[in-house]
């Protein structure tokens, strides 16, 4: 691997499998200078994202309180006259137990998370417990799709998703971008797709 | 469309396939309705009961409307499918109501497989497949046209891809030349047919039984009325047994047999050859299957040894192709049995001097091992987790006798521990080659080039021990390696991208 000026070019009975492309440049790369993924200096996610997770929370948190009043209603009205005497008040916890963590995950979270764009690949971090850095190289990147729902717009947000081939187990989906680097990222990558294909 | 292209010579005439095409649709039918059975015939069976009169006579009735049915629609599929070759594709106009053309490149065609049955032989007729890219399956076929013309096809996919790759050889080509690789006899296909996986599960099932199973039979025989009827029937308690225990071996044999058959219909005669850095295999007794492979379009390399297969020394190898996006099922070619040494000549001639160091040998030394830690993680959520959460809850149910519950623990390790032995990595210049298993062992190779997306993740435990679980995302799907050491995950993932990065060739 040290001393490849070009790259193996698996012959078959004499023939080639593939054109051949000597006429790049191609130096010695010792295997202790190769760029480094931990050398990296990782870009946040937009600030406003943790805000824009707070209200999915918020919006978690009301659906869930809306649902317990209705449920209690209907309680109400079913057993109006002579029903068993339940005490459904407990029922309110379950907002709060299941909410308030909500609230304070984004904050935990988002920090987490990281991106860094480099010539040639892209890698993405992510997790609190389980901790996953991913890289694509751009030259197996089939196509980037930018979208952003209407709270994101809120919120000046959008997500990139990724796709290699391979089906949907090789596609990444980057949330939390401000809608400005969302659309810099795409147009860089297809650049780099454009290029990479000739 | 090509009617425009002026000066090409273009085959203006829509095309019909022989009328023996007929019957593959006719096959396709049959197919169908044996696959949802019920639906299909409950219709039909409440017409025959409330119809009047005798049985027979509905019956008679039923039989003959359902094989005019199913041929008319046969007839009706062939003569309204049509085909016209043109200078750079082939055009499929099918379908009586739902009228759909396709329109296959040539350019877009990865592989042509064909198949031949006995009806279509004597005619020298094929149903020919294309395998494009692309596709969630095989988007186009053709069925039951001369195979003068698949030939001419195939050739067409040849020349294209020459014109792709190599141009300077195209001039100097004479008949393109073919070697064979493997041929497998009549003895394969036993073994094929002994090694498949549904004949294995029952003879494991039935094994461990065996020895008891004459004792049970007898006590359950001797305590019932069985012994009267049997009597009155000439037959003793112990023939009776015996009776018993041939029935299942006799199942058994059946089973194998019927195994052993499929192995013969699909791979008699098979044969795998090498042309033009194309796999292609033949084989079949009544359905001839041709498929082929181009060797630069294989993403992964699988070496799948079950135990009866290690019983006869022989592997089974499947060739991954990139996969579609939603099926998610790759494209797969296979080599249903191989020998030792055919093994190390298929996975050269698959990575070529490329990765000319693969070994795909299961127990071959040059495997490095995962970290023991492994076998804690594992044992904690499959063997402590379950133990200590069922044991308790049933301890209340069905007082002292839960703890029997807690023998899973020492099982449940003795697994996990088994299964961690079998995992094994072996980093190439070129490519990994990774081996996992629990009954038997499967291998598997790729080149480092060919990878698409590569992830490193950590759990707490790991981060403590510095280590790190890497998954290799392919074209044809994702392989994970659990429990390396974090450095060499990340030395590993810098350098397949230093790799893949660097590389000029296409993936696919």
């Amino acid at each position: 691997m040290h001393n490849t000026r070009c790259e193996v070019i698996p012959k078959y009975n004499g023939r080639q499998l593939y054109p051949e492309i000597c006429m790049f440049e191609n130096p010695e790369i010792s295997i202790d200078e190769l760029p480094r993924i931990d050398t990296i200096t990782w870009l946040q996610m937009d600030e406003k994202y943790a805000r824009r997770k707070l209200a999915d929370a918020a919006i978690t948190f009301f659906i869930l309180l809306f649902s317990i009043a209705m449920l209690r209603t209907l309680f109400g009205i079913a057993f109006a006259d002579d029903g068993p005497d339940i005490n459904l008040s407990w029922l309110w916890l379950i907002p709060f137990l299941v909410g308030m963590p909500l609230f304070v995950w984004p904050f935990i979270s988002v920090p987490k998370k990281g991106y860094a764009v480099r010539d040639k690949d892209i890698i993405y971090k992510s997790g609190v417990f389980w901790r996953t850095v991913t890289a694509i190289p751009f030259n197996r990147l089939q196509h980037v799709e930018k979208s952003s729902t209407p709270l994101d717009r809120r919120f000046q947000l959008a997500s990139l998703q990724l796709f290699t081939a391979g089906g949907s187990g090789g596609d990444l989906k980057i949330h939390g971008l401000s809608a400005k680097t969302a659309e810099k990222l795409r147009k860089f990558m297809l650049d780099k797709i454009g290029s990479s294909i000739e | 469309m090509s009617e425009s292209n002026e000066g090409r010579r273009i085959e203006k005439r829509w095309r019909h396939t022989s009328p023996l095409a007929a019957i593959f649709y006719l096959g396709k039918i049959y197919k169908a309705i044996a696959q949802n059975a019920v639906q299909t015939f409950a219709p039909l069976f409440a017409l025959l009961v409330a119809a009047e009169g005798n049985l027979v006579g509905k019956v008679i009735f039923g039989v003959i409307a359902f094989v005019t049915i199913t041929l008319v629609s046969a007839i009706v599929r062939y003569w309204f499918f049509r085909y016209r070759v043109t200078e750079d594709s082939v055009l499929i106009r099918e379908g009586v109501f739902n009228k759909t053309q396709v329109d296959i490149k040539f350019d877009r065609i990865q592989a042509i497989n064909t198949q031949q049955n006995i009806v279509f032989r004597p005619f020298d007729l094929v149903t020919v497949m294309f395998d494009t890219a692309g596709s969630s399956k095989q988007e186009g076929h053709l069925p039951a046209i001369k195979s003068e013309l698949a030939d001419s096809l195939k050739a067409r996919i040849r020349s294209e891809r020459r014109s792709e790759t190599n141009i300077e050889n195209d001039a100097a080509e004479p008949a393109p030349d073919s070697r064979i690789l493997l041929q497998l006899t009549k003895l394969d296909m036993v073994r094929i047919g002994l090694s498949s996986g549904r004949v294995l599960i029952i003879l494991a099932l039935l094994g461990p039984l065996m020895d008891n199973i004459d004792k049970r039979i007898e006590q359950f025989v001797s305590e019932s009325d069985v012994v009267a009827i049997l009597n009155s029937a000439g037959i003793s308690v112990a023939s009776g047994a015996g009776l018993i225990i041939g029935a299942v071996l006799l199942l058994v044999a059946l089973l194998a047999g019927a195994s052993i058959a499929g192995a013969f219909l699909r791979y008699y005669r098979f044969e795998l050859r090498s042309e033009e850095a194309t796999l292609r295999s033949t084989g079949g007794l009544l359905t001839r299957h041709e498929h082929s492979i181009n060797l630069a379009k294989i993403q992964s390399l699988r070496a799948i040894q079950n135990p009866a297969l290690r019983l006869f020394r022989r592997y089974r190898l499947r060739a991954k192709q990139a996969s579609s996006g939603k099926s998610g099922k790759g494209k797969q070619f296979d080599v249903p049995i191989c020998n030792a040494e055919q093994l190390p000549q298929l996975s050269n001639e698959v990575f070529g001097a490329e990765f000319a160091s693969v070994d795909l040998e299961p127990r071959s030394e040059s495997f490095q091992p995962i970290a023991m830690s492994y076998i804690r993680s594992r044992f904690l959520v499959f063997g402590l987790l379950p133990a200590m959460v069922t044991t308790p809850l049933f301890y209340f149910l069905i007082g002292k006798i839960a703890f029997v519950l807690l023998a899973w623990l020492p099982i449940s390790a003795l697994a996990v521990w088994h299964h961690h032995r079998k995992f094994g990595f072996v980093i190439a210049d070129n490519g990994v080659v990774l081996r996992r298993g629990f009954i038997g062992y499967q291998t598997v190779a790729f080149l480092h080039r060919k990878v698409q997306r590569i992830n490193v993740t950590q759990t707490p435990l790991q981060e403590r021990k510095g280590l790190a679980t890497i998954r290799f995302y392919l074209a044809s799907g994702s392989l994970r390696l659990p429990y390396v050491d974090h450095t060499v995950a990340k030395d590993l993932r810098d350098y397949i991208l230093y790799k893949v990065e660097s590389s000029q060739l296409a993936w696919h």
